[in-house]
């Protein structure tokens, strides 16, 4: 049991973890935040039916989170949800396959956002796509969203996708439409399933 | 002939650009990022071309010469050398393992592959001539202290001005800044608080009306020209180095100054070299005392305020379990009694609490008694205003965290801390809050209660030490 942090990520409280018999015998991750920080984000209910799996709501601080990470570019914050998307991901039998970033905007950022996640809750994946557009759905409405042409193009062969299941993964799900393009090229290429999983649902 | 040869050699190789006083005068003094200015990039990078500024990498990396080959970094905005706070990633802008300093990253993250530019071209001499509009009038250990400020910058030695709340600190500062000014040189009046800096400014701009002055905090305006003073928050100095001729520290016992290395640091990295610091304070750590015998400082203390009266003496008063009643939704009788006799006195008060979910808790229950009365906390947009309200008898009491203890003058406040036995309350903020009471000439006295759920040493030590300086300050008239 590795100490990664002595301070929470968030509001900077120390830690002070108890070690109890779960945490010597279980190999779960350490803490990166404090508890009462973490009891501030909301899980999204599960239902069990849904096509895409969402893990926590989106409120206040989970908008606070977001900023942190992506727009001030604090890549370690990708630890903080790692044990949740590691037990949540590490049986899927699906191919792993994050949405991938523009290459320009990848060199803005510094970092793919989605594959931090992942590599954090050692998570192994696959890219199967390639971003063709640098608009970014957030900043479009409703309207313009669902109008958007194809914001994908395949970046491996046909033989690759077909027949294979694939989970298809993203930070958050708004309208859906960024998964939706995905998933219609995916299925037209002949895929057998695509699902999806988000860390975020509005 | 000869000479005329080698003079039109150097206009050959001279890369032609007209400086820009704009760009010049934003940059001198200045530690900033390359890609984030507010200028267009090809001027920036003409700049860059022609050595008029100069790069260099965001993030320092020691190689330790020993056989682990550990790596140490340093942040050379912040000058943040706390390992933990670095976190090392794959990047895809250099391709490599990268590495970004945590501690300063709510100003921009700098990372190794971000490049800092500073101002290497000429830097044009300051202006001498300042005008002092002021015609106040000093007491005799004011006077004595401003002196001996004078003399230390003079003398390009320290100084630390130790100074009860109330005793006209601010006022002590003008005619050293001024002298200061008028030797061309530039100065900075830093605090860690941005209350201060927001108090402070306009206090400056009326004494100082024809010099270009600047404040600088998170999320100020942007401000034309050349500032040779600075009014800013000890986190803004991370954005300069080697600016200044005249450091002054304010309230230099304020949170978070006195807990965060980095800060400390950023006072000394924002000095020309050798350049003189002062350190203003009612509350002087025993790091600070010592430095000043050790390293011979200039030192003035004043331990009586500007109106001759003695500070009011904190009264303890018990306040058992006050959090589980407050919980339960009722308030303590004692505190209930505390606050009628104020609301029928018709004198404004201010009641500190230890946390803000404490503090909301209470505020309904003190709404019952009185509607008008409100909280403040540090996140909240309206404080200003609502500190307002309180000074122009528009709400007769306020509700507040910690935010408060300090900066704020108000007539004839009385004040209550609830929970004073909280960690949260060190001595010197104790004497902070103790110092809001009786700082008028009118209202010299006031109540000043700490309700507690059990005595603390940081209580004793408050309460020892305002007595102390009650004495000295008097023993000191009769001598």
């Amino acid at each position: 049991m590795k100490r990664e942090v002595t301070n929470c990520l968030l509001c900077n409280a120390p830690l002070n973890e108890m070690i109890t018999w779960k945490t010597l015998l279980t190999n779960a991750y350490p803490k990166m935040i404090c508890q009462d920080c973490e009891n501030k984000f909301e899980l999204y209910p599960q239902t069990g039916d849904e096509e895409v799996i969402a893990l926590y709501q989106y409120n206040e601080v989970m908008k606070d989170y977001l900023h942190l990470y992506k727009f001030m570019h604090d890549v370690v914050l990708a630890k903080v949800f790692r044990d949740h998307i590691h037990k949540s991901l590490t049986k899927k039998e699906a191919i792993i396959v994050p949405i991938p970033m523009h290459p320009v905007k990848l060199k803005e950022r510094t970092f793919a956002h989605v594959d931090e996640l992942l590599i954090a809750a050692n998570i192994n994946f696959e890219h199967f796509l390639d971003k063709i557009t640098m608009e970014t759905q957030g900043e479009k409405t409703r309207e313009e969203r669902i109008t958007t042409p194809q914001i994908f193009k395949l970046k491996v062969s046909t033989d690759q996708v077909k027949d294979q299941d694939i989970l298809l993964i993203d930070d958050i799900y708004t309208t859906g439409t960024t998964i939706s393009h995905a998933k219609n090229l995916l299925l037209e290429t002949g895929a057998n399933s695509v699902t999806a999983f988000t860390l975020i649902r509005v | 002939m000869h000479k005329k040869l080698s003079k039109q050699n150097d206009y050959r190789n001279y890369k032609g650009i007209m400086i820009e006083p704009q760009i010049r005068d934003f940059f001198i003094g200045r530690i900033w990022t390359r890609n984030n200015t507010p200028f267009p990039k090809e001027k920036i990078e003409k700049y860059i071309n022609s050595n008029h500024l100069s790069i260099r990498s965001a993030i320092t990396v020691i190689q330790s010469p020993n056989l682990f080959k550990q790596k140490f970094f340093k942040c050379n905005r912040c000058h943040n050398e706390n390992q933990e706070e670095f976190i090392q990633f794959e990047c895809a802008r250099c391709n490599e393992l990268c590495v970004y300093c945590r501690h300063c990253i709510n100003m921009g993250r700098m990372s190794r592959c971000t490049d800092l530019i500073v101002w290497s071209g000429p830097v044009p001499n300051f202006k001498h001539h300042h005008e002092l509009a002021w015609e106040g009038k000093f007491t005799k250990a004011q006077e004595q202290a401003s002196n001996e400020l004078i003399a230390s910058i003079n003398l390009k030695r320290n100084h630390l001005i130790h100074a009860v709340c109330g005793a006209g600190k601010t006022e002590i500062l003008f005619p050293a800044v001024h002298f200061a000014l008028n030797k061309g040189l530039r100065v900075c009046v830093a605090t860690p608080r941005t209350d201060v800096v927001l108090e402070l400014f306009p206090r400056f701009q009326k004494v100082f009306p024809n010099t270009i002055l600047h404040a600088y905090y998170g999320g100020s305006p942007k401000q034309p020209g050349f500032a040779q003073l600075v009014i800013a928050t000890t986190h803004q100095l991370f954005r300069f180095e080697k600016a200044f001729d005249v450091v002054i520290v304010d309230e230099a016992d304020a949170f978070p100054y006195t807990s965060d290395q980095a800060l400390q640091k950023a006072v000394y990295k924002v000095r020309k070299n050798e350049a003189p610091i002062a350190f203003v304070t009612a509350t002087p750590s025993l790091k600070i005392l010592s430095q000043v015998k050790q390293e011979n400082w200039g030192h003035s203390f004043i331990p009586r305020r500007y109106h001759g009266y003695p500070l009011p003496v904190p009264r303890f008063v018990s306040l058992w379990s006050y959090d589980k009643k407050i919980n339960k939704g009722k308030l303590p009788p004692k505190l209930i009694s505390w606050m009628k006799t104020r609301l029928e006195q018709k004198a404004p008060f201010l009641i500190f609490f230890p946390t803000i979910q404490l503090m909301e808790l209470a505020t309904p229950l003190f709404q019952e008694i009185d509607p008008k009365i409100i909280s403040v906390h540090a996140e909240d947009p309206n404080r200003k205003e609502k500190v307002v309200k309180l000074r122009n008898e528009e709400i007769p009491g306020l509700l507040t965290t910690t935010i408060l203890e300090r900066g704020i003058t108000i007539k004839n406040v009385q004040v209550a801390v609830v929970g004073a036995e909280s960690k949260i309350f060190t001595s010197s903020a104790l004497i902070q809050i103790s110092g809001r009471v009786g700082r008028n000439v009118q209202f010299p006295d006031g109540e000043i209660v700490f309700f507690h759920h059990g005595i603390t040493m940081e209580m004793d030590v408050a309460r020892e030490e305002i007595l102390r300086l009650n004495k000295e300050g008097f023993e000191k008239v009769t001598v």
